[in-house]
């Protein structure tokens, strides 16, 4: 009953770091990387984050292989394939035409523009695995509040729904056996599918309106929010190595960009290839 | 002045028919322990509500009357200030918790105070230390058992130092031995902070009752008709009691029936020790029978067993631990069987097998003799009824005939017979005022009493059930036992995973105690409660009666003791005990 992606607890540089600082930095490369257009900025980025999620922050390769080739997947069938075929150059931009038939025809520049989206895509999906795997989401809404100014009612409201989430998949487990004991059977057919999700709705939200309602007295009772202001016993320090790690990501971003640039192979960044 | 003091407190919640409080006052002193009693809705949780303030600021409900606390009405008050004086511990462990590790979860309550981090620390450690926790203290809360998270709650209130507790059905969800224990901290806890009001909302009573000062009782219009010391209340307002369906401790439920005997009895007993003074004139001279009454067995068919596990293994996942280990168990057709032990022992793990909701390999799970894997679903809903311990779970139609009528229609049964069925069946179980409403709309007695009658519509002989008495006042838990019984004389065998010790000393014809994955013991309740390892290490609670008959030395012929009030009547007054029902006091 593992989700997608998680919480990955370990030790390591990338863990320690300040939560809100680690997302400024991580997003700092994701911003970098959705303004080259070229195939191989992305790729760079890509391997970067490769590069940190497996050595820095030293996750094992099967917590993120799975999302990863979902990716993979969508990429190649989607975009790849996508622009291959309906590819629109630049006006007065030749084209290289690699297979024709009838009105279909394979464009090399668009399987070039496909495999860069794709790229893009894959290296913002790694940098964002990075963060969520290596963040305790406790730590990362304790540092929204306190160094980002996140409202702390809406911090706490999230840190809540989180702590129920795997209840609520074993409450839809026990309604879904309970139907089925009823001699309810699973249909597999469309109307079949809609009767039977309405009829877990009812026991669902019926438990679950309940259960946020009791939460919600017990928060209560316990004066939350009935001061202004509310100290924290658990602080979530900001220290130098948090920053020097933004400035860190800021300046391989501009390295990459600059290298690829150097060696010509940049595009975006208002950088034209010569035609 | 009193340090509460309530005066013509009146609530109502918004489009209620009725008030949930009417025109209740009250007085309670500082160190005072009262306990609240009255029957489900009559308002026992508002009233914790409104002395803590949260009504009407954070449940919206129209209130009138005045609550003053240190002579100051509340009105008044901040809602920081409020809060601050009531310390509150809810019935559901997994809904009063917001953050993910146990000291995160006691200075939540802390931080809200906006106290400075070096006494948070200080008051944890305290807290913790109070019920016990100081060693789980980085612990992550879902890791906590049920007893543990409940004691985490009292400790979460306790930090904030409130000069009063509300405790809210704390021990509703418990298993019989985290029930004691959590009584247990709450007297050490009595001592050491006497300055500490305690108003504690129970059902069970046994062991709770040596602590409490006075006893309220509500009535089902919420208002408060009985007031004062616990062993006034139960002597003189016996039928009042009935009435509402207010748990008695059982002593007392014994030493009423004595009485209305005809024996001598000038006050009734409220604990084990009370009992011992007040029967030791009374009891039995010579040797007890050499067997403990039978009881029924049902109409057993004979035949290959109901259910029967054979050395079944189970984990969840492949790198969680087994739950269930190489585990055996036969289930004879026409038993009346108890399934005990503590919570997280594998006892709904192994039930869910029995009815193919969990899978188990090939040769390993036998329904009436025959591999269940190789039976359909439809086969085994044929022959096996599960009520699940929350009703509405299984609630899948609108109304509560058509959800009689739902697994006859699945079925394609004629509709004249399904019209036939259902209506026996509303009128059986007692909801034939009720065919048209919503089954969420019910009460809790009537929501269980129709999941137990969609789980017979299509002639299951084998019925089993999860908590089937879990949360219900004393007569519709009678009324369910004694409709299980009804059912057992007619042949049906019954397997109850329980708690409620109370169930298997009066009612099973065996138990089964299933501890970490495994059956521990088979046999008879006497023999259950008579082996004292085994009741300790399956988190169990002995009877209160066989408690008393220990004291007495009472025992019969094969070395058990007497469990139930019936067989306790039938010793003092010399009538036979043996056969017929045990009858619920």
């Amino acid at each position: 009953m593992e989700g997608l992606l998680n919480y990955y607890a370990a030790d390591s540089f990338i863990h320690r770091l300040n939560p809100t600082l680690k997302l400024a930095g991580i997003m700092a490369l994701m911003v970098a990387v959705t303004m080259a257009f070229d195939p191989w900025t992305p790729l760079a980025f890509f391997l970067l984050g490769l590069f940190m999620l497996k050595v820095l922050a030293r996750v094992p390769v099967r917590q993120f292989i799975r999302p990863l080739l979902l990716f993979v997947v969508l990429g190649a069938l989607g975009f790849i394939s996508a622009n291959a075929f309906f590819y629109t150059p630049l006006p007065g931009r030749p084209v290289t035409i690699l297979w024709q038939a009838g009105g279909v025809r394979i464009i090399l520049e668009g399987i070039r523009v496909g495999i860069s989206l794709t790229l893009r895509m894959l290296a913002i999906v790694t940098l964002s695995i990075l963060f969520v795997s290596t963040t305790d989401p406790t730590d990362f809404v304790l540092s929204l509040i306190q160094q980002a100014r996140f409202p702390f009612r809406l911090g706490y409201g999230i840190l809540v729904a989180y702590r129920f989430l795997p209840l609520w998949r074993t409450e839809l487990e026990i309604i879904r056996a309970a139907h089925r004991i009823r001699g309810a059977g699973e249909r597999p057919t469309l109307r079949g599918r809609w009767e039977q999700l309405q009829r877990y709705a009812v026991p669902l939200l019926a438990s679950a309106i309940r259960k946020s309602e009791r939460v919600a007295i017990a928060m209560d009772s316990k004066a939350f929010g009935a001061l202004p202001q509310r100290t924290y016993y658990r602080d979530v320090h900001v220290r130098p190595m948090d920053w020097a790690f933004l400035a860190g990501c800021v300046l391989a971003a501009a390295a990459i960009v600059w290298g690829m640039a150097q060696l010509g192979l940049l595009e975006g960044y208002g950088v034209v290839p010569e035609a | 002045m009193a340090w509460i003091d309530v005066r013509h407190l009146t609530v109502r919640y918004p489009r209620a028919p009725r008030p949930a409080l009417q025109d209740v006052s009250f007085q309670a002193e500082r160190g005072e322990t009262l306990l609240l009693l009255g029957p489900s809705g009559s308002g026992k949780s508002t009233l914790g509500l409104c002395l803590a303030g949260l009504i009407p600021d954070s449940v919206p409900a129209a209130m009138q009357g005045e609550v003053f606390i240190g002579g100051q009405n509340i009105a008044n008050l901040s809602v920081g200030q409020r809060t601050a004086q009531v310390g509150i511990v809810f019935q559901d462990p997994e809904a009063q918790f917001c953050m993910l590790t146990v000291e995160d979860e006691v200075a939540f309550g802390l931080e809200n105070m906006a106290l400075p981090r070096e006494e948070m620390g200080a008051r944890i450690a305290e807290s913790l230390r109070l019920v016990g926790l100081e060693e789980r203290r980085r612990e992550r809360v879902d890791r906590l058992s049920g007893g543990q998270k409940q004691r985490l709650a009292l400790a979460c209130a306790l930090a904030r130092r409130p000069s009063i507790l509300f405790l809210d059905e704390p021990t509703a969800n418990l298993d019989p031995a985290a029930r004691f224990e959590f009584f247990q901290w709450l007297a050490r806890l009595r001592a050491e902070q006497p300055e500490t009001t305690i108003i504690i909302v129970e059902h069970i009573l046994d062991d709770l009752i040596a602590m409490i000062d006075r006893v309220m009782l509500l009535s089902h219009e919420g208002r408060l008709v009985l007031s004062g010391a616990p062993a006034q209340v139960f002597q003189t307002n016996g039928e009042v009691l009935d009435e509402m369906g207010i748990w008695l401790p059982q002593v007392t439920a014994l030493a009423r029936k004595l009485r209305a005997a005809g024996l001598p009895l000038d006050h009734l007993p409220l604990t084990v020790d009370e009992a011992e003074e007040a029967l030791a004139g009374i009891l039995p001279r010579g040797p007890l029978p050499a067997e403990p009454p039978r009881r029924v067995q049902g109409v057993s068919a004979g035949g290959p067993p109901a259910l029967e596990a054979r050395r079944l293994s189970f984990r969840y996942r492949a790198d969680a631990p087994e739950v269930l280990r190489d585990l055996s168990l036969t289930v004879p057709q026409g038993a009346f069987m108890a399934l005990v032990g503590p919570n997280g022992a594998g006892k709904t793990t192994l039930a869910l097998h029995f009815v193919d909701i969990l899978r188990p390999p090939a040769g390993r799970v036998f329904l009436l003799g025959r591999d269940i894997t190789e039976l359909t679903t439809a086969d085994i809903t044929a022959q096996v009824g599960f009520v699940f311990q929350n009703p509405e779970h299984q609630f899948v139609e609108r109304t509560v005939e058509a959800e009689l009528a739902y697994s006859l229609r699945v079925r394609r049964r004629p509709e004249s017979e399904i019209a036939q069925l259902t209506d026996a069946l509303l009128a059986s179980f007692g909801l034939t005022p009720y065919r048209k409403m919503n089954p969420f709309a019910l009460s809790q007695g009537q929501k269980r009493r129709l999941s137990v009658a969609t789980m017979l519509a299509v002639g299951q002989r084998i019925l089993i059930l999860d908590e089937p008495t879990f949360g219900q006042d004393r007569n519709t838990a009678h009324a369910l036992m004694e409709r299980l019984q009804t059912l057992h004389a007619a042949g049906v065998t019954i397997l109850a995973i329980t708690h409620d010790m109370q169930l298997v000393a009066d009612y099973a014809g065996s138990a089964v105690a299933v501890v970490d994955g495994q059956v521990r013991f088979q046999g008879t309740p006497h023999a259950l409660f008579a082996n004292e390892e085994l009741v300790a290490v399956a988190e169990l609670r002995p009877p209160p009666l066989y408690q008393l008959a220990r004291r007495f030395g009472l025992r019969y012929g094969d070395g058990t003791s007497p469990l139930s009030i019936r067989e306790w009547m039938a010793l003092l007054q010399g009538a036979p005990a043996a056969g017929g029902p045990a009858k619920r006091g």
